[in-house]
């Protein structure tokens, strides 16, 4: 049963991907997802593009899907391993909602960063006193890991 | 029940106290017991019950049944809103009556805006697996998100191996609404998670509960039940467990639940400091000889020169008497907030190891005697086998190790308790009564490690003057 609605969202995404975004099924998993995710504008992440992996687990879409950042990333939210803390990914999915909505709810996560949820604690101290030097170092890891050079 | 022998020996009375018949007697005697209220006069005095899971069900099912008949509801609705309303009957027909659709919104039982309104076509397809199917394979819940039955059975599947009952909700996107009871054993048809089901949704009302609580013994299904929800000691009737029915771990009077708690807490954070005060030996104070403990007494004698001396603090035995024990007080420094930042750390883990120490030596002490009653036993055994007396002339040995055994336990919880007790005339009086008994337990695992040489009138003396000093202090203290 779970075969069809990947189907479903997968036609969708490519038909009609969100803006700033793009997701590809693996050649040989259609579980498997190659996201690419472009910095918000306006966030110090601006410029930057992010890779992302996406998996849909056997219960999709009973189970929420896993996705992990690729990219380097400094956000109060995201950790080393490129974990992401977000409610929608563990105890508030709803089989209702779909890999689209994951994905706009993660590009919004990088407009809005929450350091009073945090799952990288260094990072996070250091945008709750610092602001404006954690910007900074957000923008400069960006500009070095998340610049494709031409 | 009084045994024949015991009627007799209390039958030697003067006349005019005396009754005509045994019935007499007997009938005389309940009315006594009835008209004392027994916790006047025991301060840990608790009334429970030791329920097996079909008398909780029972139970549980009686609420429920009064709350369905009582507003006319299902009895799987009347469930959701006792658990959400920790089984307070009377609260939810109250509410109930104020304002019932605001109650059944914050029990989830309806959504809090208008339900979905759902088009009559006859194929309707899921938003889960986005496959049409005719109408009559949707199911939805009061707040009407309609959902193939194949889905909902999926969704409780994937809830039920998480270990969640209770707080499935509806599929929908920020929809509150709970799933009840009957809804999911419709749709889950795998024994096996059916059953984890049932066993998980059990375990939920009776947390909810405030009058039950599981007995904390490994793999014991026994739940404890009592009116009075306070921090008492309750027995479990099947494995023996003892427990705080407040908080559910070791029974921990004088010391209050939230005391405990911080104080094992520290303990588990400081194990590393503490670790190197726990050797099994120590020099003897006078000759300077090694001594292994190997008894639960602190009371020490040293094999080589004799020197009776106290484990704890290394002093004279003599200067522990039954005038002020002086062992078991934290001498605090009048001058500690004059002095450095360091000073004061240092003092401050040597108040916190002085307390440590005698809690851990305690908790060793308890053991020790254990192993001592265990080796005890087995003395008595042969003696028995050899025919010098029988079981019940030893009886009274047993009886006095399980009393030293609760005497030490209590004594144990009192160091947490004064470790947090601020300074002043009330902790002078805790401290005087804890060191009292402290002597007094003392004594009576002396007399008890040397039990076949001692006599059992003044054993028994010495249990009974333990006994009063244990319920003097919590009736003093114990505060629940
Ligand atoms: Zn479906
Ligand atoms: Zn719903
Ligand atoms: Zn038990
Ligand atoms: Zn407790
Ligand atoms: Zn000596
Ligand atoms: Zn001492």
């Amino acid at each position: 049963m779970t075969s069809r609605r990947i189907l479903v969202e997968t036609k969708n995404l490519s038909k009609d991907p969100p803006p700033g975004i793009s997701a590809t099924p693996d050649e040989d998993n259609c579980r498997y997802f190659h996201v690419i995710m472009a910095g918000p504008k306006g966030s110090p992440y601006e410029g930057g593009l992010f890779k992302l992996e996406l998996f849909l687990p056997e219960n999709y879409p009973l189970c929420p899907p896993s996705v992990r950042f690729l990219t380097k990333i400094y956000h109060p939210n995201i950790d080393k391993l490129g974990r992401i803390c977000l409610d929608i990914l563990k105890d508030q999915w709803s089989p209702a909602l779909q890999i689209r909505t994951v994905l706009l709810s993660i590009q919004a996560l990088l407009s809005a960063p929450n350091p009073d949820d945090p799952l990288a604690n260094d990072v996070a101290n250091m945008w709750k006193n610092d602001e404006e030097e954690a910007i900074s170092v957000a923008k400069s890891w960006t500009r070095r890991y998340a610049v494709m050079d031409s | 029940m009084n045994t024949e022998g015991d009627v007799d020996s209390d039958m030697e009375c003067s006349d005019n106290e005396c009754f005509g018949d045994d019935s007499d007697y007997y009938n005389t005697d309940d009315i006594d017991i009835e008209q004392v209220d027994p916790s006047k006069n025991d301060p840990e005095y608790f009334e429970f019950e030791c329920l097996t899971e079909e008398q909780v069900e029972r139970l549980l099912n009686e609420s429920v049944e009064l709350l369905s008949n009582n507003l006319q509801i299902l009895p799987s609705l009347a469930k959701v809103l006792l658990h959400y309303h920790n089984w307070n009957v009377s609260e939810i027909i109250g509410k109930y009556r104020e304002n019932a659709s605001q109650l059944l919104i914050n029990s989830r039982v309806k959504p809090s805006s208008a339900p979905a309104s759902n088009n009559c076509s006859r194929y309707l397809t899921c938003p889960v697996c986005v496959l049409t199917h005719s109408s009559d394979k949707f199911l939805s819940l009061n707040c009407g998100h309609l959902f193939c039955k194949g889905c909902w059975t999926i969704h409780f599947e994937v809830q039920i191996n998480q270990g969640i009952s209770t707080g499935i909700s509806c599929m929908a996107r920020e929809c509150e609404v709970l799933v009840p009871e009957d809804f999911v054993l419709k749709l889950v048809l795998q024994p096996n998670i059916k059953e984890k089901y049932l066993q998980y949704i059990f375990q939920d009302y009776v947390k909810s509960h405030p009058q039950l609580r599981f007995c904390p013994g490994p793999n014991c299904q026994v739940v404890i039940k009592s009116q009075d929800t306070k921090a008492k000691r309750a027995t479990c009737s099947k494995c023996k467990s003892i427990f705080c029915f407040k908080c559910g771990i070791d029974y921990h009077a004088p010391t209050d639940c939230h005391t405990i708690q911080k104080w094992l807490t520290k303990c588990a954070d400081d194990s590393e400091t503490a670790n190197y005060i726990s050797a099994h030996t120590k020099d003897c104070p006078k000759c300077h000889i090694c001594i292994e403990k190997n008894g639960g007494c602190n009371h020490m004698q040293c094999y080589n020169c004799k020197y009776d001396f106290c484990w704890m603090c290394l002093g004279d035995w003599k200067a522990h008497g039954s005038e002020y024990y002086e062992c078991s007080r934290y001498k605090e420094n009048p001058n500690i907030a004059h002095e450095s930042v360091h000073a004061q750390a240092r003092e401050a883990l040597k108040k916190y190891l002085h307390y440590y120490e005698r809690w851990e030596n305690h908790l060793k002490s308890l053991k020790l005697e254990k192993e001592t009653f265990d080796k005890l036993k087995t003395r008595i055994n042969q003696k028995v086998m050899s025919g010098r007396g029988t079981w019940i002339d030893w009886q009274y040995l047993f009886t006095a190790a399980s009393l030293l055994a609760k005497c030490r336990y209590t004594l144990q919880y009192t160091y947490p308790y004064a470790y947090y007790m601020d300074t002043g005339p009330r902790k002078e009086l805790f401290e005087y009564q804890q060191a009292q008994l402290e002597a007094e337990i003392e004594n009576l695992s002396w007399k008890i490690e040397r039990a076949e040489t001692t006599d059992r009138g003044d054993l028994e003396n010495q249990m009974d003057i333990a006994e009063k000093r244990r319920t003097t202090l919590l009736k003093d203290f114990l505060d629940v």
